[in-house]
Parts: structure tokens; C-alpha cells; sequence
């Protein structure tokens, strides 16, 4: 991997024809939205634009600057984002001014994340505060949430209502792979077993069963990536103390809940309603779609955070819905090939733990929705609308890139270079 | 760090799973898609249960009768055409499960699995379903049932189009009478007794016991028979209509004589008569092409010679549902091969490219056949009088179904010879008192309606 001779290279034909599909793909959303709306909104325009401006001056830093090999990792994340800003659109300019401003954090979220990671010494010194500020993070959005008598797993902050739980799916993979890292270092086997069970456990109390169930199987991810000998022991133990929380804490709501599953059909009207929904809608749509604002499950409630996989099929067709999940695969790949090929194992464990997990929300999402799966009421990442979401899932995105291409600036850097030599050589610092 | 490393393929199993999750998606829409898109829930082809966006239903003709306009569901202007049709059409509400509104909701939406409902979206009409019938043929019909309640079928024989069905009570689906579910004058009126209803035959179940007699008697033709107004068995009496004195098998059909068949019954025997009926579609769940009937059934006593008597001439605990009896009807006209009635001329989006299969319902041995038509041929010629049914060649056989506390149902089951008439009919009046004038008199009313109006 030579990375210092390609970098200054102009942007290659390949990654240009590839934004000029996505940024054509957008610009017919916005004509297909602003076709249905009675009177043009010139902010929907602006979003748009705005949005493939975005993208472009991001892409010609991306290859100019910082590297082009994780370039369709990112593609893919804008193709995806975009998704769920045309159906933010459809709703109305508000939704996808929000929803840009969103994206335009989870992007922010995304350089950052990428900056601090680099330098290993930078990820030990932050293993601690991250620690605890997540879960002081969770902490308090439980006693507030209690305090308002609100749902439980939003914070509202003035005009802002926040997801906490979906910020600390991103520290408690930093957490993990970092805790983990060293093979030698059982104290911190302990201190993030202890944080797991926490997190886990403020989870069971706010009763957000689908993040609970989305912070076990990371857990277990993280387990078996690092597991050996006398830590398995442990991990197992600590992975069923929490699956045996799981299940007797969550079974009144899991036998009510999940009573539906399979026999949606038959509780239409009652646990049945939002697949059913989805089912029928998505199946309107056939392979290409009713057109974009043409459906009728956007009356549906939840429609654009949890049901948005019915509401992509049935406007957009099935062809699209695959091509998402299709996508979602294609970063696993990626998230496979940036493991393998990584300086040191935080990143390998960080970049695995993220792809499994929007693999696992996705699929929790989408084949509950269409009843694969009982539905457990995650978002669908990158995609549904709520900026909490979007940016978990560029921050998880961070990870994939970082394994594989380490986010580098030009500016000459004694610890960049130092660590580009050791990443050749193959040893870990 | 190596073996973490290689842990990375870990992520590969979740892509597999995602791949299966999509394979399986697919595959379940191919399936199910067109039920899950016709669903009454959904509000691009339902509003509050009722159907509003739709194909047309048109007859044979090209009459429209039901049609979507401005997200509503128009029907043909008439309302004894309106009533005539009901069954066939359905309400939009789907109450009438056989009507095309619910039964081919599918086509009628213009579902399919690449375009989903786009066409109905788009042009608010889905794809057309075309019936066989002739809708003038069911407003004279329903005209000539007069006040009466029951069913009446008109169909090709050789082609299987049913060409004339009502049903009878109706109602007006532009003007919904207020005490439909409360009124005993609607009772069942959300059943098409068409497809759905089940009469005692009567006389006409003697057509069964013939074809029995035919297949297991050798010596029948040569016999004869002595009816002195009842038959006397060893555990009851069977009563005649009439003194019939010594006559022979072809004669006792002509005359429907109850002693003769009574005693043709009790020779025979309850197992072998009902693997006749077995054989013919009876005690089998049977569809008419996309419509389920309900089931004939016909179990003969096998304790009470009176009684395994009174069921050798349709009378007892037997009970025929008039789609699956007129196929057996059109076996005896078309040399055996009984087809399935079918209402649907074309439907769907290649329903003009792909023609109808015909599907074969009823089975007889083309012997048994013939002599059963040229015997109900002389039932006309030589008993009812041709004069009655003037140039339809009619074969028949007329009944009397008694029903316990009700006045008697008037049956009429035959067809023409006419090569260029290939019509079976069946039909039956409920409550029309004794004899079978009604039942016979409508039959020929519609019968006539083809002869003067259509070239086979
Ligand atoms: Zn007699």
C-alpha cells in the first residue's frame, strides 16, 4: 500500500462517474418531489443542492487530500443518507432542513471521529472519559426522562430532542475495542465487562428493549473477536449474565409484544398494524414504485423513523429497498477487507463491531417491519429520519474507514508519519 | 492481533444473512404480494372496507357494470340489471365472497408483482375482469322469477361459459335496503345459491339412480316395473305422485315414478348408488374454476330400505348444489365430459393473450351418457310436450323437492340437442308449489332469449 505517491493524483474517472450517479439520482429526487408539491418550495431546492454540493466538495477533499481507498464506503453512506432526505422532503421543507443540518453533523461526527482516532495514544487518553460520560449520558437521560414522564429513551434539550442511547452505540464500540486491545491486560477485561453490563442495564430500565438487544450482540461481537482462553470464560459468563437479564426482565413485553409475530394477519388492527402496513403498502409499490409522495403508509405513525424500509418500497419500489439492503452488505465487505488490512487490532475490533452492528439494526429493522423478525422498533441506519440516528451511523461508519485508510492530513506530522511506517511495516506501536 | 484479524470473516455470516433475509423477502413477495396488496386495509384500493379503485366488470357484451369513477365505485343503470348481477359483481364491501369484487380483487386492482398497483394509481383503473354473461339474459331472468326466490344457470356445454346466473333474493347495491341483515325476505342473501347454495333435487336425482342402474343392471332396459301408488319396503312406504300400472324403465323415468326408482334403489343398494354419485363429483369438495362450491352430498341409508328409497329419488338427506348438478347435466349433453361452469371470460393484464382452460368437472361414461340423454329426450317428447319449449330439442328432467314445513321447490335440469344451442340449464324455484311449471317455464324463457339472439 503506497499511499504517498497516489494521494496528490487527480480524482480518478471511477470515483467521478460514481458521483455524477449518485448526484444525478438526487437531483431526480428533488424534481420528483418538488413535481408533487403545489407550490415549489425553493428550500426543498436549496436542500438538494445543498446536499450534492456538500457532497462533492467532501469528495474532492476526500481523493485530493486524505486518500481515495475507502472511497465507496462513503459514496454509499451519502447514496443511503440521500434516501432518507428525499423522504424527509416528501414530508415537507422543514423535515429536510433538519434532516440536512442531521447529516451534515453525522458528517462532522464522521471527520472528527476519524481525527481522533488516528493516533493511538489519543484513544487511550479518551477511554476513560468516554466511559463515564456515556454512561453519565445515560444516567441522566434516565432520571429526566423519568422526571418528565416522557418516553424514556429521549432527552429533550430545549428545541432539540436527543437519542442518548444512539450516541453511546458509537463510545461503547471505541470502549470495547480499545478495552480489549491488548491481549496482556486482564484489568481492563474487567472495567469493560463492568461498563457493558451498565450500559446494558440502564438500557433494561429505560425499556429500550431493541438497543438493549443492540448493545448485547455487539457485546458478543466484541467477545468473540477477542476472546482466548481464560478471558472466553469470562466473556461467556458475562454475555449470559446479560441474555438471562434480557429475557426475564423484558418477557411480560416480549410475549405481549411479540405475539403478533408470524400472525400479523390475524391482529391487523392491533399488534399487527405497522407490518401489516408495511406488507401491504411495500407490495402496491411492485419493483419500481408508486413515485415518490404517492404513498399511503406516510399516514401510517412512525412511518419515516421505523416503517421508512415500507415507505422506500412502496414510492420507491422494491428494486430500491433491495439495492439498501444490498448496500448495507457492500459495507460489510468493506468493513471485512479494512479489518483485515489494519495497523492494530482496536481498529480490526472497531471496524468488525460497527459493520455487525448497523447489520444487526438493519435487519432488526427491516425484517421486523416486513415480519422476518419480531419487530423491535430500531431505526433503519443512515436512513430513517431523527438526527441521533444518522449520526451513530457515520460515527460507526468512522471505524470501517479508519481500519482501512487512516485519515490523514497533508500538514508533515512526527506521530502520522511515525505510525504510516509502522502500519508498513506491519507491527503495531 | 492475526487471529482477531481473521475473526473479521465473522462479518461475512451477517452478509449471508442479510443476503437469505432478501432471497426470502423476494420469494414471499412473489407469493403473497397480490393478497397483501388487495388487502381491504389498503387505502389506494379500499376506503373504510368498500372497494373504490377498480377494474371495470363488463358482460359479454361489453356492458359495464360496475366501474370506478372520481374514487368511487359506479354500478349499470337499472336496478333489475343491478339486482340480476349482484351476485356475479358483489358488493364492494366483499359481504358476497363469490361476487368478482372479492373474488378476483387481484385482477381487479391490475396488481402485479413488477408494477404493484401502479396502473390503478395512476389511471384509477385497475385491469378488467369480462364475464361470460350475458346481462340482458339475467334481467330477463330475474324478470321471470317473478316474486320468487332461487337460482337459475345457463351454460355452454361445450365451451363452459356460463352465460346466464342470478340469484334470488337480491338487493339493490345504489339503494341498500335499511333491514338487509334484519328482514327474514333477505335471509342468505349474501349467499350466490349459484355457487354456494345447496336444494333437495327431488325427481331430478333420479337421473342419478338411472346412470346406477344402467352401469350395474344389465337387464334394466328389459324390465318392468308395477306402481299401484306406493312401494311398500320392509321398514316403510315409499308414496308415488300417481297410479303408473306396469311400466318400463325408460317410462317410469318419463312418469318419475317414485315406486319404480324406490325399488330400483333397494335392488342396487346404498354402496353401489352412492360410488355412482362419488364418481359424478358428489360428497368431493369441488371448484368451479376459481370458485369453491359448496359441497353435494348424498349419503344413502344403508339402514332403512324406506329411506335409502326416499333417497334413490332425491329425497331424504340429499343435497345438490346447482353449479356442480348442471355439470353433471352437461356430461349427459356432451358425451360424458362434464366441464366446470366458468364465469370469467377474460381478466388481467394478458387475459386478452392467454385463453380460459377449461377445466373437466364431472366424468360418465360416454354410454351412460347417451342413454340418459335420449331417455330425458323422451321425457319431453313423450311426457312434458315439445310444444312447451318450441325449438329448443330439449332433453329433461323436471322435479319436485319437498322440503319439511315449506311448500315444495320447483326443479328444472336439461339442455338442448341443437348442435347450434349447446345450452345446459338447471334451475330451481323455491316455494313455487307442486309441480314444476315455474322452475320449466323460466328455463324456456331464457333458453328462448339465446335461441332468438345468439348463433352458436
Ligand atoms: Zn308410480
Amino acid at each position: 500500500m503506497c499511499l504517498s505517491t497516489k494521494t496528490k493524483q487527480q480524482p480518478e474517472f471511477r470515483q467521478v462517474t460514481v458521483m455524477v450517479l449518485i448526484s444525478i439520482f438526487q437531483f431526480l429526487s428533488m424534481l420528483a418531489v418538488i413535481s408533487k408539491q403545489e407550490e415549489t418550495s425553493m428550500n426543498t431546492v436549496y436542500v438538494f443542492l445543498g446536499y450534492i454540493v456538500l457532497e462533492w466538495i467532501y469528495m474532492m477533499f476526500n481523493v485530493i487530500i486524505t486518500g481515495k481507498d475507502y472511497f465507496e464506503l462513503e459514496a454509499i453512506a451519502f447514496f443511503l443518507s440521500g434516501i432518507g432526505l428525499m423522504v424527509c422532503a416528501t414530508i415537507g421543507e422543514s423535515y429536510a432542513i433538519k434532516q440536512l443540518i442531521c447529516i451534515c453533523l453525522g458528517l462532522l461526527t464522521y471527520l472528527v471521529l476519524l481525527l481522533l482516532i488516528k493516533d493511538m495514544r489519543v484513544v487511550n487518553a479518551l477511554k476513560y472519559p468516554a466511559a463515564i460520560g456515556s454512561l453519565l449520558l445515560l444516567v441522566v437521560n434516565l432520571a429526566l426522562a423519568k422526571v418528565t414522564n416522557g418516553a424514556r429513551n429521549w432527552l429533550e434539550l430545549g428545541p432539540v430532542s436527543i437519542q442518548p442511547s444512539e450516541l453511546v452505540k458509537v463510545v461503547f464500540i471505541f470502549v470495547g475495542a480499545v478495552s480489549l486491545e491488548r491481549l496482556l491486560s486482564k484489568k481492563y477485561l474487567y472495567l469493560f465487562i463492568g461498563y457493558s453490563l451498565s450500559c446494558v442495564g440502564l438500557l433494561f430500565l429505560m425499556r429500550d428493549f431493541g438497543t438493549a438487544l443492540i448493545f448485547f450482540f455487539t457485546f458478543i461481537i466484541i467477545a468473540y473477536m477477542r476472546s482466548g482462553d481464560v478471558r472466553t470464560l469470562f466473556l461467556i459468563c458475562a454475555g449470559a449474565l446479560m441474555g438471562a437479564i434480557l429475557i426475564i426482565y423484558f418477557k411480560p413485553y416480549v410475549a405481549n409484544r411479540f405475539a403478533a409475530y408470524r400472525h400479523v394477519w390475524e391482529n391487523m388492527d392491533t399488534n399487527g398494524y405497522q407490518q401489516t402496513r408495511v406488507l401491504m403498502y411495500s407490495a402496491s409499490g411492485g419493483l419500481f414504485g408508486l413515485g415518490v409522495g404517492e404513498g399511503k403508509l406516510r399516514n401510517v405513525f412512525a412511518a419515516s423513523t421505523d416503517l421508512i424500509f415500507g415507505m422506500i418500497c412502496e414510492e420507491m419500489g422494491l428494486a430500491t429497498g433491495i439495492a439498501v439492503l444490498i448496500a448495507f452488505a457492500c459495507i460489510g465487505i468493506f468493513a471485512i477487507k479494512a479489518a483485515k488490512g489494519s495497523a492494530s487490532s482496536f481498529y480490526a475490533i472497531a471496524a468488525v463491531a460497527s459493520a455487525s452492528l448497523l447489520i444487526f439494526q438493519l435487519s432488526l429493522n427491516v425484517f421486523g417491519v416486513t415480519d422476518l423478525l419480531p419487530l423491535t422498533g430500531v431505526t433503519l441506519p443512515f436512513i430513517s429520519r431523527g438526527g441521533s440516528s444518522i449520526i451513530c451511523s457515520w460515527g460507526l461508519l468512522a471505524y470501517i474507514r479508519a481500519a482501512g485508510a487512516p485519515f490523514k492530513l497533508p500538514a508533515p506530522d512526527i506521530a502520522v508519519s511515525r505510525k504510516t511506517r509502522s502500519r508498513n511495516g506491519g507491527v503495531a506501536v | 492481533m492475526r487471529k482477531t484479524i481473521k475473526r473479521a470473516s465473522v462479518v461475512y455470516v451477517f452478509i449471508l444473512m442479510i443476503l437469505a433475509g432478501v432471497g426470502i423477502l423476494i420469494s414471499q413477495f412473489v407469493t403473497k404480494g397480490s393478497s397483501w396488496a388487495t388487502n381491504k386495509a389498503n387505502a389506494h384500493i379500499y376506503s373504510s372496507g368498500t372497494v373504490v379503485n377498480a377494474g371495470r366488470i363488463l358482460d359479454r357484451n361489453g356492458v359495464v357494470l360496475a366501474e370506478s369513477k372520481n374514487d368511487k365505485r359506479v354500478f349499470a343503470s337499472g336496478e333489475v340489471l343491478r339486482k340480476s348481477v349482484l351476485h356475479l359483481v358483489g358488493d364492494t364491501s366483499g359481504f358476497i365472497s363469490t361476487g368478482a369484487h372479492n373474488l378476483y380483487r387481484s385482477q381487479l386492482s391490475g396488481y402485479n408483482l413488477i408494477d404493484g398497483i401502479y396502473r390503478l394509481k395512476t389511471s384509477g383503473k385497475g385491469s378488467d375482469v369480462v364475464l361470460n354473461i350475458d346481462s340482458e339474459a339475467n334481467r330477463i331472468a330475474y324478470n321471470a322469477f317473478g316474486n320468487y326466490k332461487g337460482t337459475i344457470i345457463v351454460c355452454n356445454y361445450k365451451t363452459a361459459e356460463v352465460l346466464c346466473s342470478i340469484s334470488k333474493p337480491a338487493y339493490d347495491v345504489n339503494n341498500v335496503p335499511r333491514d338487509l341483515q334484519t328482514n327474514p325476505n333477505y335471509e342468505g342473501v349474501f349467499l350466490d345459491k349459484a355457487v354456494s347454495g345447496q336444494y333437495t333435487p327431488g325427481s331430478i336425482m333420479k337421473l342419478i339412480t338411472a346412470a346406477c342402474a344402467i352401469e350395474n343392471m344389465p337387464d334394466v332396459y328389459d324390465r318392468t316395473f308395477t306402481c299401484d301408488g306406493e312401494y311398500k319396503t320392509t321398514d316403510g312406504t315409499v308414496i308415488c305422485n300417481g297410479v303408473h300400472g306396469e311400466i318400463t324403465f325408460g317410462q317410469a323415468l318419463n312418469q318419475s315414478c317414485n315406486c319404480a326408482f324406490a325399488q330400483l334403489t333397494v335392488e342396487l343398494g346404498a354402496n353401489k348408488l352412492r360410488a355412482t354419485a362419488e364418481a359424478m363429483g358428489f360428497n368431493k369438495k369441488l371448484k368451479a374454476k376459481e370458485i369453491p362450491l359448496t359441497m353435494s352430498r348424498f349419503n344413502p341409508s344403508t339402514i332403512s330400505n324406506a329411506e335409502l328409497g326416499w333417497a334413490g329419488i332425491g329425497q331424504s338427506t340429499t343435497l345438490i348444489n346447482p353449479s356442480h348438478f348442471l355439470s353433471i347435466i352437461m356430461a349427459i349433453a356432451n358425451g360424458g365430459k362434464g366441464y366446470a361452469p366458468d364465469r370469467i371470460l377474460t381478466m388481467g393484464t394478458y387475459g386478452r393473450l392467454v385463453p380460459r382452460k377449461i377445466d373437466v368437472m364431472v366424468n360418465m361414461n360416454p354410454e351412460t351418457a347417451s342413454a340418459l340423454k335420449s331417455m330425458m329426450r323422451s321425457n319431453v317428447v313423450d311426457k312434458y310436450g315439445d310444444y312447451k319449449y318450441p325449438g329448443l330439442e330439449l332433453c329433461a328432467k323436471t322435479g319436485t323437492a319437498e322440503i319439511d314445513g315449506k311448500t315444495s321447490t320447483s326443479v328444472f335440469a336439461g339442455f338442448s340437442q341443437r348442435s347450434d344451442l349447446p345450452l345446459a340449464v338447471i334451475c330451481f324455484v323455491e316455494e313455487a308449489g307442486w309441480g314444476s311449471g315455474v322452475a320449466s317455464s323460466v328455463s324456456n324463457t331464457v333458453l328462448q332469449y339465446f335461441a332468438n339472439n345468439y348463433d352458436f
